[in-house]
């Protein structure tokens, strides 16, 4: 029987959320930057086992400096989170503790990633040494330029979502 | 006198009182006995009837208390009209609306059609075609609508994660987890941005092609139709959903439990054998 599950990216504008997916689904990365408006949805078929495949419809939403603001009926029915945030950019994880407290609170089942983004820009020792900066520890460091951990991540959350 | 009378006086003299009393309990024990017995007796004679009568009762309540309760009713109302409305209003307003306005739209287009096809080239055309050709013109009229409009691909999509329970299409399109994805979030998009909770995107048009949208409690159907949708067809479809719904879907509880193929065979079962499609 097909499994399909929902997957939802959030997180500030310009972390790199769509580049992740794109990288994800079509192996792919650009420089070219084009924001994303509403939401786009792209589907990727993940294999989690052996003789297990699970589908991952995967939708990307505009970003948001405020969680609050995003549209809670695109929220609904979701199985999995991905909190996408740039580990350059101070602006995009000063609320991280914030964001990810509402999302606990709001969704308490739901399974969520707190993803650093953009890793690629700084050094491994920076991201060992600045952890704390963070206010929440990340459980994936990605690079949508150069795909590091990010079909790592994908697969994971799609493993727990089976679970 | 002897001894045995002496005995007896002395025993009358000192028992007298207590042999009174003993007589009245005795005659007040069987005045309960006789009770006991006699609404035994009596029991058994007036229950029956006393059942029927109740029976008949019962199945005279509507006739007999029904207009009591009516009229108590309808004061009541009377009495509270503006929370009765307040109450009812939501559901039955929403309602009656929709349902007088299609009804209105339907009467208005059949009127328009009949007029149009009286006196329309088309219609003397038919009329000859039929003449000469000797095909009724009903059946040339029917064969004419039936190309008018056709069901492409039919999704049944849960509501609130969009993703899709079942599907049945005519000609391959893009991925329909995809497009049941991107209707739902443009359902929620629309149907947030007029902040109208109660209210559902219904259909969506762009050029030769209308996507019927029917909304349910927890998925909706969405019916692709390339030609022409008009209020007759979308009445079909809609009746066509209808029975899919309620001969099928809502024989299971949980919609994911069902094959994607048991869908589809009942989908192209009900869309693409229909007859009046």
């Amino acid at each position: 029987m097909k499994v399909s599950k929902k997957i939802i990216l959030l997180g500030h504008f310009g972390v790199g959320k769509s580049s992740l997916i794109r990288q994800f689904v079509e192996n792919s990365f650009t420089t070219d930057y084009k924001v994303t408006i509403g939401v786009h949805i792209l589907k990727k078929e993940v294999q989690i086992a052996p003789n297990e495949t699970i589908s991952l419809i995967i939708w990307d939403l505009e970003g948001y400096d405020d969680i609050k603001k995003t549209r809670a009926s695109y929220l609904l029915g979701t199985h999995g989170f991905i909190y996408v945030f740039d580990v350059t950019r101070p602006a995009t994880f000063q609320n991280l503790e914030d964001d990810i407290t509402y999302l606990t609170n709001q969704y308490a089942n739901t399974p969520l990633k707190v993803v650093g983004n953009k890793a690629d820009l700084v050094t491994k020792s920076y991201l060992k040494e600045n952890k704390a900066i963070f206010g929440v520890t990340p459980d994936f460091f990605t690079s949508a330029k150069t795909g590091d951990n990010v079909a790592d991540l994908f697969t994971t959350l799609a493993k727990e979502l089976v679970k | 006198m002897t001894e045995d009378d002496k005995l007896a006086l002395l025993k009358d003299l000192l028992l007298t009182d207590d042999r009174v009393y003993a007589e009245s309990i005795h005659a007040k024990i069987k005045a309960l006995e006789d009770l006991i017995h006699k609404q035994q007796k009596l029991s058994s004679k007036v229950n029956p009837i006393i059942d029927e009568k109740l029976l008949e009762f019962t199945e005279r309540i509507p006739e007999t208390l029904g207009p009591t309760i009516t009229e108590a009713l309808a004061e009541q109302i009377k009495n509270s009209k503006d929370q009765v409305v307040e109450a009812l209003y939501p559901i039955m307003g929403k309602m009656i609306k929709k349902y007088i306005s299609q009804e209105i739209s339907l009467l208005t287009e059949r009127i328009n059609k009949q007029l149009e096809d009286s006196f329309s080239s088309k219609s003397w055309k038919r009329k000859f075609k039929s003449w000469f050709g000797g095909v009724k013109e009903e059946e040339l009229l029917l064969s004419q609508l039936s190309s008018i409009s056709q069901v492409e691909q039919v999704l049944v999509i849960e509501k609130n994660s969009g993703l899709l329970i079942g599907q049945y299409t005519k000609t391959e399109t893009i991925d329909k987890d995809m497009i049941s994805g991107m209707l739902t979030a443009i359902k929620s998009f629309v149907e947030d941005a007029f902040n109208e909770k109660s209210q559902n995107l219904e259909l969506i048009e762009y050029e030769l092609y209308h996507i019927h949208i029917q909304s349910f409690v927890s998925f909706y159907v969405a019916v692709a139709i390339s030609g022409e949708y008009n209020l007759i067809f979308k009445n079909k479809i809609q009746d066509i959903i209808f029975n899919f719904t309620d001969n099928f879907l809502n024989l299971f509880d949980d919609l994911s439990e069902i094959n994607e193929a048991a869908i589809t065979n009942e989908l192209e079962f009900y869309f693409c054998t229909n007859e009046s499609l």
